[in-house]
């Protein structure tokens, strides 16, 4: 366990976020990134996220706090993650890309890690701010988000060894594999359910025959 | 003593009693109501609110008599308007006549069934829409004789609008007019029949002048590309993209026109048009004034509110007659919602076809086409509340209403407006923290804002010193800090 969050594995991460282009690299070709240490950063976004969502100050935050649902949002973006990397790593095995499953992991779990801390900042400073301060707050959350994202599309470049406009474009597919991904799991979990009916109905038939 | 404990537990068993019949009573109360009372919060959940208004009376033409005779069930009447001396005047459709009611709807004090038109005797057919204005006189939309007939108080013919001529109106374009109402300046406002351009404006002399408030249809960019891609064919098969019409109307003081229609959206039952016929309404928080907010579902009863009548009460609030679910809704001049009330039914005090809405001395009075009655509502306590609230801010007295909110809330402790009242009072007042309280239950953002800025400027000021010495400290702590580190890695170095 150690191994996966030792000091040298957190150091690289914000080395990372700091040098994305070179952080990336080295995690591709000298294992100095760790999946579960992504994880876990995909796991504080989610409570960052439904932090900001129920406690930024109601000056800013127009949310009903009675639709916020800490586990719901974070198995959705879990869900997401799992989905993404899923997607991503299809798409990519068959477009030439040099990364493995667990560079896709890292580089989109590392990526989330700048989103959180403007959200978890945003948070706090939405306590402070007032009237027409909010225009720090969204400025604050935006540039937090465009860092993150920025930093998703270097980590697959460099993993993947792409260039920016086949990024781009693998990224368009891999949306598209993922809206595949989710209508195949609906249509394999509504055939199993009528064999589990059938399957049922017959369990009801004999026992209702004896 | 023992007599006296068991004269104490006698005493306290009796007022156990009438505490509970109290309280019962009180429950009774409450849910004899024959409708739902409630209102949307912020978020357009629907929260339950105490009746602002109750039925009290139920009335027909059956009740009355006329000169000895007996006045007779209406038949489908359609419109109920009130003059400026308190008479009410109803537009007894079905029996071709106009029944006046006393201030009080205790008597019969006149029916017009005929009148005299130039020598001859001439009578009304299918008198639709009835209407008095400032100096008394009345104003009929005879429909089936497509002509409009003013009549003076005591029935001699002023004049008859009829034939509009404009080259706007096609040559063959029968005018039905339904509903009528008259300005200040004797200008007649006509809603008819089959007219989708707008209100129909005559001048004081009956000569047709113009359209008014005329409602744009909104054509969205995905019925666009389908008429696009269609052929001709299956284009005559389509429905026709034509405005609404105007369902009711009503003047206010300044001369502003309230109309109502129906707006299949849901978001615009209503509208207060300038002297211009722009429409200048505000739509409140929610964006809307159409009606209930909570429409879904795909039953008869679902879908959005069917405003048929408006009528301009005082003080900038309205009230629109809903004829999908007979409720009444209420609107101050922010288009904040204030109160519903009202039901189907067959129950007293519910409607079954509701047509016509009209305030009369303080009461709401409705008049029922199929149930062929008028039904009034009078005031409860929690109504009369939010109506002076509400006319004491329209007048800039937000100061004068918090006492009014403040008992609002003891009835009703979730109304928003009643909190943002008491918020923006004590926001005047100084005392920000209670303002900012009162404004975030009443869901007001921009002033909760103003207050809690004003709050944290007030802080920072008056700390200001704690934080100058707090930084102070903070830097010489920094300062020692670092030297001493410097001077441990420096011994580092030379050993």
């Amino acid at each position: 366990m150690s191994k996966y969050f030792s000091k040298e594995k957190w150091q690289y991460m914000l080395y990372t976020i700091s040098h994305p282009m070179d952080g990336y690299y080295w995690i591709r070709h000298a294992e100095r990134g760790s999946v579960p240490l992504a994880i876990l950063m995909v796991i504080i976004f989610s409570c960052c996220f439904t932090a900001n969502r129920l406690l930024a100050s109601f000056v800013v935050n127009d949310i009903d706090p009675r639709s916020v649902d800490s586990f719901y949002e974070l198995s959705g973006i879990l869900a997401f993650y799992l989905l993404l990397c899923v997607s991503n790593w299809s798409v990519t095995c068959l477009m030439s890309g040099e990364g493995r499953m667990k560079d896709i992991a890292i580089a989109v779990g590392y990526a989330t890690v700048p989103m959180s801390v403007v959200l978890a900042a945003g948070t706090i400073i939405s306590q402070v701010i007032a009237d027409d301060e909010q225009a720090f707050y969204v400025l604050l959350l935006g540039v937090g988000i465009a860092y993150g994202i920025i930093m998703m599309l270097i980590g697959i470049m460099q993993v993947h060894n792409y260039t920016l406009g086949k990024t781009l474009l693998t990224l368009f597919i891999t949306f598209l594999a993922l809206l595949i991904i989710i209508f195949l799991i609906l249509l394999m979990s509504n055939l199993i359910g009528m064999v589990y009916n059938f399957f049922r109905s017959i369990y009801t038939e004999i026992i209702f025959r004896t | 003593m023992k007599r006296f404990i068991q004269l104490r537990k006698f005493i306290s068993l009796c007022m156990a009693v009438a505490v509970l019949v109290l309280a019962a009573g009180e429950e009774v109360y409450a849910t004899s109501l024959p409708y739902d009372t409630y209102n949307y919060d912020y978020r357009e959940y629907i929260h339950y609110t105490p009746a602002a208004y109750v039925p009290a009376s139920e009335i027909g033409g059956e009740d009355f008599t006329y000169n000895g005779e007996p006045v007779g069930r209406f038949v489908s009447p359609q419109d109920l308007c009130k003059a400026d001396d308190g008479e009410i005047y109803v537009a007894d459709t079905g029996n071709n006549r106009i029944v006046v009611l006393n201030n009080s709807m205790s008597e019969v004090v006149n029916i017009i069934t005929t009148f005299d038109n130039n020598g001859s005797e001439d009578s009304f057919n299918q008198p639709y829409g009835v209407c008095v204005s400032e100096n008394g006189q009345i104003y009929v939309a005879d429909s089936q004789n497509h002509r409009v007939v003013v009549l003076e108080k005591d029935g001699t013919l002023v004049k008859i609008v009829a034939n509009p001529q404009s080259e706007s109106l096609d040559d063959n374009y029968v005018f039905t007019p339904l509903k009528v109402t008259v300005d200040y300046a004797d200008r007649i406002y006509v809603i008819a029949l089959n007219m989708f351009e707008g209100i129909m404006v005559f001048e004081t002399d009956g000569s047709f002048s113009s359209f008014f408030g005329t409602i744009k249809v909104e054509i969205s960019l995905w019925d666009k590309f389908w008429k696009r891609i269609a052929t001709k064919e299956e284009r005559t098969q389509q429905q026709l993209y034509i405005p609404t019409e105007f369902t009711g109307i009503d003047i206010d003081p300044d001369g502003f026109v309230y109309a109502s229609n129906i707006d299949a959206t849901g978001v615009q039952g209503v509208r207060r048009l300038n002297p211009r016929g722009e429409d200048v309404i505000k739509k409140g928080e929610n964006k809307n004034v159409g009606g209930d907010l909570q429409i879904d579902g795909t039953t008869d009863y679902a879908g959005p509110s069917q405003f048929t009548d408006v009528v301009y009460r005082s003080d900038g609030i309205y009230s629109c007659l809903d004829r999908k679910r007979g409720r009444i809704f209420t609107y101050d001049h922010e288009g904040n919602l204030l109160y519903i009330f009202g039901g189907l039914g067959t129950q007293m005090g519910t409607f079954q076809l509701p047509v016509a809405v009209e305030d009369i001395g303080g009461r709401i009075v409705v008049l029922d086409a199929t149930k062929a009655k008028i039904i009034s509502f009078e005031v409860t306590e929690y109504g009369r509340l939010i109506n002076e609230a509400v006319a004491l801010r329209f007048d800039g007295d937000e100061a004068e209403a918090v006492a009014l909110w403040q008992r609002v809330l003891e009835l009703d402790e979730n109304n928003e407006l009643a909190n943002t009242g008491i918020g923006k009072a004590y926001l005047t007042a100084g005392d920000y923290v209670q303002a900012m309280k009162y404004l975030k239950l009443g869901m007001n953002r921009d002033y909760y804002s103003i207050a809690y800025r004003r709050y944290r400027n007030a802080f920072l000021t008056q700390n200001a010193s704690y934080f100058l010495t707090g930084i102070l400290i903070l830097i010489v702590v920094v300062t020692v800090a670092k030297k001493v580190m410097r001077k441990k890695k420096g011994g580092g170095l030379n050993e």
